[in-house]
């Protein structure tokens, strides 16, 4: 129990504590930057561009380097435990760091953190001969697969904007109106990396993985953006903070399709994009995936067949593009957590009681629990995300291709339709919502009522359709249930 | 991708069709998982059969933890000595016959005819080698089985230990001769006239080899027992005299 | 014993003696063995006669070579004859008469045996040599295979009485079936040995004051049939599972008398005389037997060129072509001189002296080969070299005459000889005497099995097989041509004396193909009219040979060839 115990306090104290302080923190000095240069002074507008006052320094500090970047590298090293928790072993253990009372404890592996980058960063760069000749683009690789999925994170918002010292001071970098445009503009820039690197290292299996994930990650493209066009069209917009919209007035997600209140609290169903668009949901998570070239869609890298398009690549260079696929996990989960998850919106209870308690009184405070609540709906998106990767096997280069082009186009065009006709005709959504919950009662149905495998056929139930030789007799296989 | 043929088999239902629901219940299962090992303390130093706790964490944290050996196990072997400290082998060699490794290499001497030792007068044959390759050994125990004096036992509990060299795993007889002496009725030494025992007692019949053994379990040594490696080849059989 | 105790198909004893009948097939004597008919000579032993029926009579005293004792009483048998079961060994055959060796009876009274000559046996058979060549193992696991009855100790004896320099008797071990003592007496004529004391104290010894110096007395270790008398040259180096057997011949003198060459890896442990009526019946004498050291042992086994400080090891080829380039030089002129030894096989002298004659055109030879030395009546002949009689066949089948090796020396020191070709360094002179002379020669090229002075002064040195390496024959004293078998390949970088030859033939340009011994026999053998008639191959077959790694033959054991076939656990990769 000790170490549930243990393991509970981290989960519901610590991470979310620490991610309080960093949403706090990043309100407090966007507020001191906005004050202390006053040339970029506007207006205090609620919901107005960030990019106005000097505070998305702050935004960008805190969120995208800080938040951003230490969770991606956190990754690293979970994806190596979680994966060991999966698959009923102990995982990375061995790092010890500091003085002996410390070396006595793993710290969950934590230290292999600085292990692996001390390693990345002290290894040897190497470049194979072969790729001299396009040294530039070799260079230009990692960097291409680097800047376009950092770059991403510019336009999330990572909390409300807050009155600070009498200034807007909003979580995010910047807020462009053609938000969501900015991000599937962006997302499919990435491409260029992964191509350039493939091609410049002048290698047979590097090219083949290079190719390889230029042509899923267009394939892809298609499908991201069309299932994303149904939440466009349902709240009439392409921002990202309209999009979560505001629990005090009342808008986008953080509206109730139905609410009520006891003793002051309010309650109901949120109009989350995942109640709204359940399908237009699994489609964007699915191809999303399939963006970050992860397993069950690691064609390009196919370390049992292929290594990857960064093949050639090794010391930081290697690491830059390691890095990028696991900043690629946290974006994307945040633009999930933003479209999809109600953002910074507690959901179910409370939104309001909170928005115009807290937010009137504190709004800093408030700023910096919706920041918190904000990022560990995106810690949990990322666990799911490293969840999934291990669940699942690789899928065959056809097979990605006839999902994308197949499944996942001909749904998404569905999904828009029928979207769009829904809220045609119904504008205040309801019937879009009762379309997505039918979607999920019917999913949950589904997979509840699933049929008992025969007993000790379980190559049967998954499609092979040949008898099972080894069976167990039906007593022993009896007993054995 | 069990698409393809989840759709075009009659037998599946929509379901497997969809392939949403499976792929929901094996994220059950790997969540399932994940959860029991990640929330729950792991057995530690416990035998793998005897597990009881709810974390399913198989893997042993070697060397803090390590797996108990079954109670059948038996280990290195080891020369048995005599009274007199020498082993009690006779080089009769089958041992080296019956191993299937060919690890035993053994080359026999004969006592002086000359030599005060009281046992020289009655034990004729000894090992002057007796060789074992511990790389080769496959720890079948059929030495053992072999063994018509007693002088090969394994019963020791213990390993091979690591060694940087080829050659150190060639164990010879200082480095194999270990444990208390053994006597056995029907040892010659003891039937003969001048020996503690009457020189006719006859108790072959009621002294089988080996009963009534307790196993050895020797302690670990602090400093493995280790004689001078010496670099060149190991020697062969070769009785050649001139 | 009531005849109910008999098999019901056993004839019940005659009331009388009955009336001789008239021979069934005359010539001959008519039985039933077994309730099968033997046709035997008159005068052939009994168990020798069941044998051809396949009943496998058990017996430790009886020896076809030797006198007959019937004091071990193995081999008791049913016969029609007597009312009481009747010594196999001592009982004459008879016309008609009826032997059973199969009756319960029988096998009762064997096991009775037994257990009687095991009584006081030791159980040393983890130390004992003859252990898995011991008929009494055999015999206990066949017949008595029952724990013993013996309540108190058994009768301690001497465990290691030295009889003499070959042989060691442990007197625990005897079953007093007094053939050592016979053999003594028949056989080698030298009684020495002899039964002492009565009853079941009775041992055998050397008379006082004496010892088994006999030249002969390494066959009394041969005929114990059980681990009492032992080979003190053999004792304790290997266990009998382990080696492996050929047939071969002994190179230790002119009589040629057949061996078993016993072996293990390319190790040769020890000879065993092989039955063979016309030249050595089942004995060899003990020079002989110890005559297979030198294949063990200071052998010549790399090629190399130089003389005593200059002497350094080369490949093959190097060595053949400085021989080549040699005496290629000086062929075909007097100062060429080209030394043989009697020791060589036939195969060896065919290829040699075809060399000699075609390639560097000498027409004399001298001949080397070992000195003589004692001879006895037996078997031992003072002409110590195997194969005199082969070198006069082949060496005037080919037209060269021979010379002693004085003349050579003789030569040499007149200083006609510039060049020497040695096929075989034996020498019968003293050996480092005969080199400084020799070594007066300007060069020198020597096919040798082992170092010798000669050996030492060469300037070129071809390592040679010896008779176990190689195929080949040899044409024993009396010209009987015998063939020996390969035991295992030829250690290091040897090769046989006529593979040296065939090889500097084609350096000389001859396109010679030939292969093996067998090749070379059969070529060359045509020129040879005592040779011509001789059956190489159906004396003994070939084995199956093929390029690369060959299997070896398997040995007498029935252990599969290659089993163990480089000694004992070889440690690899150190």
């Amino acid at each position: 129990m000790n170490r549930t115990l243990k393991i509970l306090s981290v989960a519901i104290l610590l991470v979310p504590g620490v991610l309080f302080g960093i949403s706090w923190a990043q309100y407090r000095v966007g507020g001191w930057l906005a004050e202390s240069c006053p040339v970029f002074h506007t207006q205090l507008q609620l919901c107005d561009t960030g990019g106005t006052s000097l505070a998305w320094v702050s935004a960008l500090l805190f969120h995208m380097l800080l938040f951003v970047m230490v969770l991606a590298t956190l990754l690293t090293v979970a994806e190596r435990k979680w994966s060991a928790f999966t698959q009923d072993r102990i995982g990375p253990e061995r790092a010890r760091i500091g003085p002996a009372w410390m070396r006595k404890h793993s710290f969950g592996g934590l230290p292999h953190v600085a292990a692996d980058a001390l390693k990345m960063i002290f290894k040897e760069n190497t470049r194979p001969k072969a790729a001299d000749r396009d040294r530039i683009l070799f260079w230009l690789g990692p960097v291409l697969a680097f800047a376009p999925v950092f770059a991403l994170a510019a336009v999330i918002p990572f909390g409300p904007t807050v009155p600070v010292n009498g200034y807007a001071i909003s979580a995010q970098v910047a807020n462009p109106n053609f938000g969501l445009l900015y991000v599937l503009a962006i997302a499919s820039l990435a491409v260029y990396g992964t191509s350039l690197a493939g091609w410049a290292s002048n290698s047979k299996f590097a090219l083949l993985g290079g190719v390889r994930a230029a042509s899923q990650m267009i394939s892809y493209e298609v499908a991201l953006g069309l299932s994303l066009v149904g939440m466009m069209v349902a709240f009439s917009t392409v921002q990202l903070p309209v999009l979560i919209g505001s629990a005090a007035a009342g808008t986008g997600q953080a509206q109730y399709l139905w609410q009520g209140s006891v003793l002051g609290l309010d309650f109901g169903v949120p109009a989350w994009g995942i109640f709204l668009q359940p399908l237009g949901f699994l489609l964007f998570f699915t191809a999303a995936f399939a963006e970050t070239k992860r397993a069950p869609f690691d064609v390009p890298e196919g370390e049992s067949e292929i290594i990857g398009y960064f093949l050639e690549y090794s010391g930081m260079k290697f690491g830059t593009f390691m890095i990028s696929e696991f900043i690629e996990v946290v974006v994307l989960s945040a633009l999930i957590t933003a479209i999809f998850l109600g953002g910074w919106h507690l959901g179910f209870a409370g939104d309001v009681a909170l928005a115009q308690g807290l937010g009137k009184s504190h709004p800093v405070l408030y700023g910096a629990f919706c920041g918190a609540v904000f990022a560990m709906k995106v810690v949990f998106l990322c666990w799911f995300q490293l969840i999934v990767r291990w669940t699942f096997p690789r899928f065959r280069y056809d097979q990605i291709m006839t999902l994308g082009w197949k499944v996942l186009l001909p749904l998404g065009l569905f999904n828009l339709f029928a979207s769009a006709a829904l809220v045609l005709l119904d504008p205040s959504l309801h019937w879009l919502a009762v379309a997505g919950l039918l979607e999920i009662a019917v999913l949950a149905g589904l997979t509840l009522t699933r049929k008992a495998p025969k007993s000790g056929s379980g190559h049967e139930a998954a499609g092979h359709g040949t008898p099972d030789v080894h069976a167990l007799p039906a007593a022993a296989a009896s007993a054995h249930h | 991708m069990a698409y393809y043929q989840a759709t075009k088999d009659p037998t599946t239902d929509i379901r497997e069709r969809t392939y949403v629901p499976e792929l929901l219940h094996g994220l059950a299962v790997t969540i399932r998982h994940f959860m029991r090992n990640l929330f729950f303390p792991r057995d530690t130093n416990t035998d793998v059969l005897n597990r009881t706790g709810t974390s399913q964490i198989t893997t042993v944290s070697y060397p803090e933890e390590q797996v108990t050996y079954p109670p059948g196990y038996r280990g290195l072997h080891r020369l048995v000595p005599r009274e007199d400290g020498k082993p009690r082998c006779v080089a009769c060699y089958l041992c080296a016959t019956i191993c299937p490794a060919q690890c035993i290499h053994i080359e026999a001497g004969e006592y002086e005819t000359t030599d005060a030792s009281a046992d020289s007068r009655v034990i004729e044959k000894y090992p002057t080698s007796f060789v074992i390759d511990e790389l080769r050994c496959i720890v079948c125990g059929l030495c053992v089985e072999a063994c018509p004096k007693d002088a090969i036992r394994m019963d020791t509990g213990r390993h091979t230990p690591s060694e940087y060299t080829r050659s150190g795993f060639v164990w010879d007889i200082p480095r194999l001769l270990e444990g208390p002496p053994v006597n056995h009725p029907s040892d010659p030494w003891l039937k003969r006239p001048g020996s503690e025992r009457p020189a006719h007692a006859h108790l072959e019949k009621h002294a089988r080899i080996g009963e009534g053994l307790v196993p050895l379990k020797l302690p670990r040594p602090a400093h493995p027992v280790r004689t001078e490696v010496t670099s060149g080849p190991v020697p062969v059989t070769k009785f050649l005299r001139d | 014993m009531s005849p109910k105790d008999n098999k019901p198909s056993s004839p019940p004893p005659p009331a009388a003696p009955p009336a001789k009948p008239a021979p069934k097939n005359p010539g001959f004597v008519t039985l039933n063995i077994d309730g099968k008919e033997v046709t035997a000579k008159p005068g052939t032993n009994l168990i020798t006669a069941a044998k051809t029926v396949g009943a496998d009579i058990p017996y430790y005293c009886w020896h076809h070579r030797l006198s007959i004792a019937a004091n071990c009483r193995m081999c008791l048998v049913e016969s029609s004859t007597s009312p009481k079961l009747v010594p196999a060994c001592q009982t004459a055959l008879q016309e008609g008469m009826s032997i059973r060796t199969d009756t319960e009876r029988v096998a009762e009274v064997r096991r009775s045996v037994m257990e009687f000559l095991l009584l006081n046996h030791p159980v040393d058979c983890a130390i004992c040599d003859q252990a898995g060549e011991c008929k009494l193992e055999d015999y206990y696991q066949r017949l008595d295979h029952k724990p013993s009855r013996l309540e108190g100790g058994k009768i301690l004896r001497n465990k290691r009485k030295v009889l003499g320099p070959l042989v060691v008797l442990d007197q625990e071990r005897c079953v007093q079936c007094t053939r050592c003592v016979r053999f003594m007496d028949e056989v080698a004529k030298e009684p020495q040995l002899g039964m002492f004391a009565r009853g079941s104290e009775e041992y055998i010894d050397v008379f006082p004051g004496q010892q088994l110096t006999s030249n002969y007395s390494g066959n009394v270790v041969d005929l114990c049939p059980v681990g009492a008398l032992l080979n003190r040259d053999f004792r304790f180096r290997a266990r009998s599972w382990f080696l492996s057997t050929v047939a071969s011949v002994c190179t230790g003198c002119s009589r040629g008398c057949n061996t078993y060459v016993d072996f293990m890896g390319q190790d040769v442990y020890r000879y065993r005389p092989r039955e063979n009526d016309a030249i050595n019946q089942s004995w060899m004498c003990d020079q002989g037997r110890l005559s297979y050291k030198p294949l063990n042992l200071a052998r010549v086994q790399a090629p190399s060129l130089g003389r005593a400080d200059d002497r350094r090891e080369v490949t093959a080829a190097e060595a053949l072509l400085r021989a080549t380039a040699q005496l290629k030089a000086m062929a075909g002129t007097a100062e060429l001189a080209v030394l043989v030894s009697p020791s060589c096989s036939n195969e060896d002298l065919l290829a040699g002296l075809t060399f000699a004659k075609d390639a560097l055109g000498v027409r004399h030879l001298y001949v080397g080969g070992r000195p003589d030395g004692a001879a006895d009546a037996l078997l031992m002949r003072a002409d110590k070299n195997p194969n005199r009689k082969g070198l006069a066949w082949v060496s005037a089948g080919l037209g060269l005459s021979l010379e002693p090796f004085a003349a050579l020396l003789k030569a040499v020191q007149a200083g006609t000889v510039k060049a020497l070709y040695v096929l075989g360094a034996e020498v019968p002179v003293d050996e480092a005497e005969a080199a400084r002379t020799l070594a007066q020669v300007e060069f020198i090229a020597v096919q040798a099995t082992n170092v010798t002075p000669l050996t030492e002064t060469a300037d070129v040195v071809l390592p040679t097989a010896t008779h176990v390496e190689d195929e080949g024959s040899f044409v024993q004293e009396d010209g009987v041509v015998q063939r020996v078998r390969r035991a295992f390949p030829p250690r290091g970088s040897t090769r046989g004396h006529w593979n040296w030859a065939v090889d500097i033939m084609r350096e000389f340009g001859f396109p010679l193909t030939y292969e093996s011994a067998r090749d070379v026999f059969r070529e060359l053998s045509p020129k040879v009219p005592e040779l011509a008639s001789f059956g190489w191959d159906s004396e003994a077959p070939p084995l199956k040979t093929q390029r690369g790694l060959q299997p070896l033959a398997t040995g007498a054991d029935g252990r599969p060839p290659g089993y163990r076939e480089f000694g004992a656990p070889r440690v690899r990769g150190i």
